[in-house]
Order: C-alpha cells, then structure tokens, then sequence
C-alpha cells in the first residue's frame, strides 16, 4: 500500500472550544472527513480564536487536533485597521475603488506572514491545498503561493466584495473551484466567467440523529407555535428582520406565535415581542436539534449563504423550512427538496405561516420531504465520493 | 456541469406551486388594502434592500419612507437587563436621557423638518414623472393606432 495523500486545509480560525460560523464548520468538518479516509491532513490556522478582535489568543505552533495536524500561526499585528475599514466602507456602499486601493484592504485585512512562508517552503508536499472562505486577506494571499495545487472553497454571496476585481483575479489563480450547491457555483461563473475552470459541488455532510420535540416543549413550557432560527445573529443574517415580522405577524393575527433563538450575538427584539422571544444562547447539539423538532418551522431571513448547515439540520430534525427568497441557496434547496417555502415580503411570510399552522398535515409532509432530501444527499458517503472526485 | 448528484424528493407537496399560489393571494389582498398600513411599513424596514428587485418597491419603499421619516423624539419606556443593578440604572439612565433630550432636541426637530420636505419633494417628482409618462403612453397607442389604421 502507497503512503497516505497529503492534504491542507486553510482557514482563518480554528476553535478549540465551542465552533460556530458556518465556513469553518465546513472546512474542519471536510478536512476530519478526509483524515478518516486515508488522507493525511494538516490543517494551517492562526492563532486567533475570536472574530472581532483577531488577537493572537492561542500558542503558535502545531497540535493533534482529532485526527488532524492542525498548524497554529499567530496573525500579523502590523495591520493598519483604520485603512481596512476606510476602504471596506466604501466597498460595501459600491464606491468604485481602484485595484491598489483593494490590495492595501487585503494587507490590512488578517494574514500570517508566517503562514505564507510556510506554505512557500512545505506547499508542494501537498497533493492539494483547500481553503477558504474567500474574502479573507488570509486566503487571498495564500491562493497565490501554490496556485497550482491550490482549491478554493469560497462560500461566495452575491455581495459587493464578490465584485472586486482582486477577486476575480483570485478565482482565476486557482486550479479549481469547491462549491457547496450549484447556485454558488452559477453565482461564480456569472461573476468570473470560469466556465474553463475545474469545479465541483461537495457540499458537506450531516450525522442523522433523532430529536425530542416533546423534551423541548416540557422543559420550557412552550405550548405555542414557535419559529425558530439558529446561528449567529445578526443584520447581515436577517435577524433584525425575523423579530420585525413575528412582531407584526403577532400584532396583526393575534396568534400566540413565539420565536426561539439559539447562537450567539446580541438581539433587540421589540418591547411588545420580547417576552415572547425565548432566547437560548449556545446550546448543547442536542438541544438545539430537539428545539427545531419541536418547531412550527425554522425560519431563515438570511439572504448571504452558500449552504445553511442549520437549513440541513432542521430537515433532518423533519421541520419544514422558511426562508428568504432573497438568497439563491436556501430556496434552491426548498424547491429540490420539496421541503419549505421561500417569502419576499412581510405578506407573504404571515400567508406562509398561516398555511403552516392550519395544515399540520402538509407542515409535517414537508418536513419529511426535507428529511428525505438531507438523508439522500448529504450524507457523508454521497459528500465523501463527491469530495473524493474532486480531489483526484 | 451540472447538479445532477442531487436527488430531488417531491413527495405529497408541491412548493414551487404553492408558492405561487400564496403569491398570487399576496397580489390580490394587497390591491384589496389588507396590507397596507404603518405596521407593515415598519415591519419591512430590513427588507427595503431585497425588494428593490420587484415591481412594486416604489410603492412599498414610500410607505415606508412615510412611516419612517419623522424621528421619534419622545419618551420612551427605559429598561435595564441586570435586574439587580436596575434600582441605580434605571433613574441614572433617565436623567441621562433628559439631559440628551434637552440638548437634542432643537437639532431632531430640524431633522424631521427637512425630512419632511425631502419627503414632499420626492412625492412630487414622483406624481410628475407618473403625469409626464401617462401622457407619453396616451400618445404614443394613439400613434400606434393611427399607423395600424
């Protein structure tokens, strides 16, 4: 037997506790896949654990991780942040902004000079080189080491970063493109023109698992309808939106709906909705998955995903979905799977919601169907071929 | 390349239909007036970006634009989180808003003031455009007419 492909994953972070973020998820989820598999993965990280703030909070170096190698390298401190947000301020509001002015934004974005030594020296041991998510100056930097070997999985939005001309440069660079559904993947080709480009769709792999609907509904004496959304909360994942709508759809209908929040992030539900709101933090996997199984719907106002490992989860805890028809991802994978419904307005989000509480029957055939559709496609042998296509 | 991979489940249900549906009933009780309101302005106010992309944004972006032009400058019930600080922030914090309110006060009025007249000026280059193309489109099917005869 030949020895083991080497494999690197890239990333911006690597949590040692608690992981959220949907990217990461993703990335660390594949590379443990793989190194399950007959792979050797080393995954390439750096130091920092928090978000916001970037701080290099952990020891530089390497770590047995599960089955994985995982490299720690600090994060560069001489980053101008105020230049960073200058720039990044006048691309979001669609400011046109020269291809220089977008090189210092990736320069003093996060990146790890050390990294990047690292991957000119050890880069061709690799097989291949996956990272991402794409607007990282992290990633950005890397792709152009060992462009040849190098994969990109972007996680891209339709969003004014997507535009940059760096960017498209960098999807140019690369050997081939990892996407997580087909309309990530139409979004890129529309984008970039790539069409020449290898690219495959993987998508990510979810472990069945049962819930305990009734569990939820005791422990927190919930008798009410109730939506729920889980992941972080946010303006850019709609949430304000989602406690504007419940709020009204309460306000109009007269219905007790409740919503029920899990994640993290800071939420300011309106003073009429707020003790409604049950707001549960982080929580434990099962939790969360008996609280969507108890759900009228899980309802996501997200119109930035690429795959919405939380959409998969709810399908597989059998509640239907609700999400904005804004987005390309989710309701793609509502109309595929027959699973949910996709609203753009408020009118029709409470018309939806209406139909979910008069039609148990049809709520409870929806979620079925999504069950179905997570069981079928995303599980972890149908995602390890695909990934395992790719790789070849 | 395609998705081909993806198996799709259509068991019972069909939702590109129902959604159709549902929109069509969304059509027809808006022109009814069952929408309508400073409510469901308010509730859209997240949403303004993602309806830019249908037909009628104008309409839905100027009721909200209504709902929302004059900045609420009043009262409002003040709260704190930590119940066992609330004694000492509570009254801490209402004096602050006072003092806010008192120093403010002059500069929000002046806002909604101007607020208001964007408002009207947009209202009216809006009804004068509605004017101008109404005429434009009378005239031109009577061309149309006139060449089909």
């Amino acid at each position: 037997m030949g020895t083991k492909r080497r494999i690197a994953f890239v990333a911006p972070r690597f949590l040692l506790g608690k992981s959220v973020g949907g990217a990461e998820t993703l990335l660390r989820r594949l590379a443990e896949h793989l190194a399950t598999h007959d792979y050797d993965v080393d995954f390439l990280t750096t130091c920092a654990q928090d978000h916001f703030t970037w701080a290099n909070a952990i020891e530089p170096g390497t770590r047995r991780v599960g089955p994985l190698n995982v490299y720690f390298f600090p994060v560069d401190e001489d980053r101008n942040k105020d230049s960073f947000l200058a720039i990044q301020d006048r691309i979001c509001h669609g400011a046109v902004i020269s291809r220089e002015e977008e090189l210092e934004w990736h320069r003093n974005n996060i990146n790890s000079k050390p990294l990047y030594d690292y991957l000119r020296k050890a880069g061709k041991d690799y097989h291949r080189i996956i990272m991402g998510p794409y607007l990282f100056g992290l990633i950005y930097s890397a792709c152009l080491i060992q462009p040849d070997r190098t994969w990109l999985l972007p996680c891209l939005h339709d969003e004014p970063f997507a535009r940059l001309t760096t960017i498209r440069e960098m999807f140019h660079t690369v050997a081939g493109c990892l996407f997580n559904a087909l309309p990530e993947r139409d979004l890129a080709v529309r984008l970039y023109d790539i069409t020449d480009k290898p690219a495959h769709i993987v998508g990510l792999g979810i472990d069945d698992f049962t819930a305990d609907a009734k569990a939820f509904r005791c422990l927190h004496k919930i008798e009410s309808p109730f939506l729920i959304y889980s992941g972080r909360r946010e303006p850019l994942k709609g949430t304000p939106l989602l406690l504007d709508y419940v709020n009204a759809f309460r306000q109009r209908t007269q219905i007790d709906l409740r919503l029920v929040l899990t994640g993290t992030g800071p939420i300011d539900p309106p003073p009429s909705l707020a003790p409604y709101v049950l707001d549960l933090g982080f929580v434990t996997e099962t939790e969360k998955h008996n609280a969507m199984a108890a759900a009228l719907a899980f309802c996501h106002p997200s119109v930035n995903e690429s795959l919405s490992i939380v959409l998969l989860e709810a399908w597989l805890a059998g509640t239907p979905a609700l999400v904005h028809a804004g987005g390309e991802v989710m309701p793609y994978h509502c109309r595929l799977a027959n699973g949910g419904f996709w609203f753009r307005n408020y009118p029709e989000f409470e018309e939806f919601t209406m139909l979910l509480i008069a039609q148990p029957d049809m709520r409870r055939n929806l979620g079925v169907n999504g069950r179905q559709y997570v069981l079928r496609n995303y599980n972890w042998e149908t995602i390890g071929q695909r990934l395992c296509v790719a790789l070849t | 390349m395609n998705d081909a991979s993806v198996t799709i489940g259509a068991d019972g249900v069909d939702v590109g239909q129902i959604v159709e549906e549902i929109r069509k009933t969304v059509a027809d009780k808006m022109q009814s007036g069952a929408y309508a309101g400073a409510q469901l302005a308010r509730a859209e106010r997240y949403n303004l970006v993602n309806l830019k992309k249908h037909e009628n944004f104008f309409d839905v972006y100027m009721e909200s634009l209504r709902e929302a032009v004059s900045v609420d400058i009043n009262d409002f019930e003040i709260r704190e989180r930590r119940g066992c600080a609330a004694l000492v922030l509570i009254p801490l914090k209402k004096v602050i808003w006072q003092l806010l309110k008192f120093y403010t006060y002059r500069m929000w009025s002046q806002q909604n003031q101007v607020n208001g007249l964007l408002l009207s000026a947009i209202e009216e280059v809006d009804r004068k455009y509605r004017v101008q193309l109404r005429t434009l489109e009378d005239r031109l099917a009577k061309l149309e007419s006139r060449v089909g005869t």
